[in-house]
């Protein structure tokens, strides 16, 4: 393994996305020592997440495709350093970045400070999911999750899979699926996305997201796969075979599926949880680049990660022009169109979410636990919610369900129109679970007795 | 290729080379991962390591099961003790 300590590093880029790869890129165009880590092990992050070893890719358009090769090949010639298996765990207070080198079979994790002048985080997205009675059962899975199983192995798993929620993620995962051979038993999408022609003429704006659309489409179509608009699922049970039974509702009308396996999606956001922001004295020129700053999708990560690799070049001192931010507005402006496209014409209104459903997994709180603490309040602050109530407290620190527990907060009243997803999720080291023990390992952060007395005091 | 293997709760299965532990335990039928730590079940979710739901537990570390690949003989078990399969809809509290 790299020693880390005895690197000069310029610029720490956390993620091997695509923004992180292409701010890679550009700070060592522009002369900079670059160290890249990532959690897994192999570059691409979840959109460009490549096959595991002797497994077949999944479709991709052609430009899809060659925006990847030409990235990946400018990274590998950049001259970057690379470290997999690594994750960012924060900023200590003196801001030294802390890494931790995720246990192996042959070796113990541990966290390592790292002295960078410059970081760029560029930690993705991640989705979201509306709560329903059942979503946290075995077989339900995110979208993004089955996406992940298909890239890597090539292969749809065995069975019968439904895909709900909302989005267009849902119809690309089905074309997908059907190019494998394995159609999904159906789509149920929460909005009415061909209700509103004026702006689907918009698309047009950006022919190359059209021309994707329309190809997914004529896939679904030729492979029947049936796409109810303005439904929604109502609850997921376990199914007495080990299947699951999944009742959806659209306008009057009521269906029954029963699947082996259901994916759910509404939307992407960043994944910007606990992150840390602003300058530490004395700490590194920090900055986000990609979907963590703002999800906007590959295209854009690409060009927000070369802007934030051009950036911290800059705020080293280097003398180079900044760069034009046009093409992260024309992906703004497409993705704000599909947006509206996507916009809900249902939605469960917080009073028809039976007591028993989770929203917080992590910590098991349900709709019931939510209820129960609003009853006799006039204004939940975030802390009562989180410290009290237990959400938003538990190991995903909030990722899956901050925007629910919000939303079903507001849509209650209560005096709490005000709260925000990041009231509850905060922003604090370490912005993912590190084991005490990785902590506290021999050779790592806690070697140093300050850095042991700083994660005390967390 | 010859067959590689890894244990869960003891039993003997087989994973294909860089194959995630979360992927050669679906693939083996295998998508309820144990009780998780306040009754509900531990199993895939977000496939990013981003929603801990697939949390197991190796050789007495906690890992991301989607995050963390296979190598042959290791020992996988549930992130607590508890029946592996469920019967009464997933919750036991």
């Amino acid at each position: 393994m790299t020693e880390w300590k005895s690197m000069d590093i310029d610029l720490l880029v956390v993620g091997g996305g695509p923004a992180g790869m292409a701010a890679a890129v550009e700070a060592r165009q522009a002369g900079l020592q670059v160290l890249l880590v990532d959690q897994r092990e192999r570059l691409g992050g979840a959109i460009y997440c490549q096959p595991d070893p002797g497994c077949a890719p999944v479709a991709m358009s052609a430009r899809h495709r060659a925006r990847w090769q030409a990235l990946s090949r400018e990274f590998a010639a950049s001259g970057a350093a690379v470290e997999f298996h690594t994750s960012f765990a924060g900023l200590d207070s003196e801001g030294l970045a802390l890494l931790e080198r995720r246990a192996s079979a042959g070796e113990a994790g541990r966290v390592l400070p790292v002295r960078a002048r410059a970081v760029v985080l560029a930690v993705g997205a991640v989705e979201r999911i509306a709560p329903l009675p059942g979503w946290e059962l075995p077989g339900v899975m995110s979208a993004g999750g089955l996406q992940m199983m298909m890239k890597r192995r090539g292969a749809v798993p065995v069975g019968r899979t439904l895909l709900a929620g909302s989005g267009p993620l849902l119809l690309a995962v089905a074309s997908q699926m059907v190019a494998l051979g394995q159609p999904p038993v159906a789509i149920i999408e929460r909005a009415r996305p061909f209700g509103q022609p004026a702006e689907l003429l918009k698309l047009l704006a950006t022919p190359g997201y059209l021309r994707e659309a329309l190809a997914i489409l004529a896939r679904l179509h030729k492979a029947r796969v049936p796409v109810l608009h303005a439904t929604q699922l109502t609850s997921i049970r376990l199914a007495a075979g080990g299947g699951l039974e999944v009742e959806c509702r659209g306008q009057g009308d009521e269906r029954r599926f029963s699947v082996d396996r259901v994916a759910l999606h509404d939307g992407i956001r960043p994944n910007d949880f606990g992150l840390p922001g602003g300058a530490a004295t004395g700490g590194p020129v920090l900055s986000r680049a990609g979907d963590c700053r703002e999800a906007l999708g590959a295209v854009a990560a690409i060009e927000d990660g070369k802007r934030a690799g051009r950036e911290a070049a800059r705020m080293l001192g280097l003398k180079l022009p900044a760069m034009s931010l046009q093409p992260v507005k024309r992906e703004r402006r497409a993705q704000a169109v599909l947006a509206r496209l996507f916009s809900p014409a249902l939605t469960t209104p917080p009073a028809d979410l039976p007591d028993e459903t989770v929203i917080c997994r992590c910590e098991n709180r349900t709709a019931g636990d939510l209820r129960g603490l609003l009853a006799g309040h006039d204004g939940l602050s975030a802390r009562e919610v989180k410290l009290n109530g237990r959400f938003a407290m538990g190991s995903c620190q909030g990722r899956f369900c901050a925007d629910a527990t919000v939303d079903f907060l507001r849509r209650c009243g209560a005096g709490a129109e005000a709260l925000e997803a990041s009231h509850l999720t905060g922003r604090r080291w370490p912005v993912r679970p590190v084991g005490i023990a990785t902590l506290l390992a021999e050779g790592g952060a806690a070697a140093d007795p300050a850095s042991v007395i700083r994660i005390e005091e967390e | 290729m010859s067959a590689s293997f890894f244990f869960w709760r003891g039993e003997k299965l087989e994973f294909q080379p860089g194959q995630t532990v979360a992927l050669a335990l679906e693939a083996a039928g295998q998508r309820d991962f144990g009780p998780s730590a306040t009754g509900l079940r531990q199993r895939y979710f977000c496939g990013i390591g981003a929603c801990q739901g697939c949390l197991v537990r190796i050789d007495d570390t906690v890992v991301e099961a989607c995050l963390r690949p296979v190598e042959a003989g290791i020992r996988v078990e549930p992130l607590v003790a508890g029946p592996s399969v469920d019967t009464d809809g997933g919750r036991h509290d």
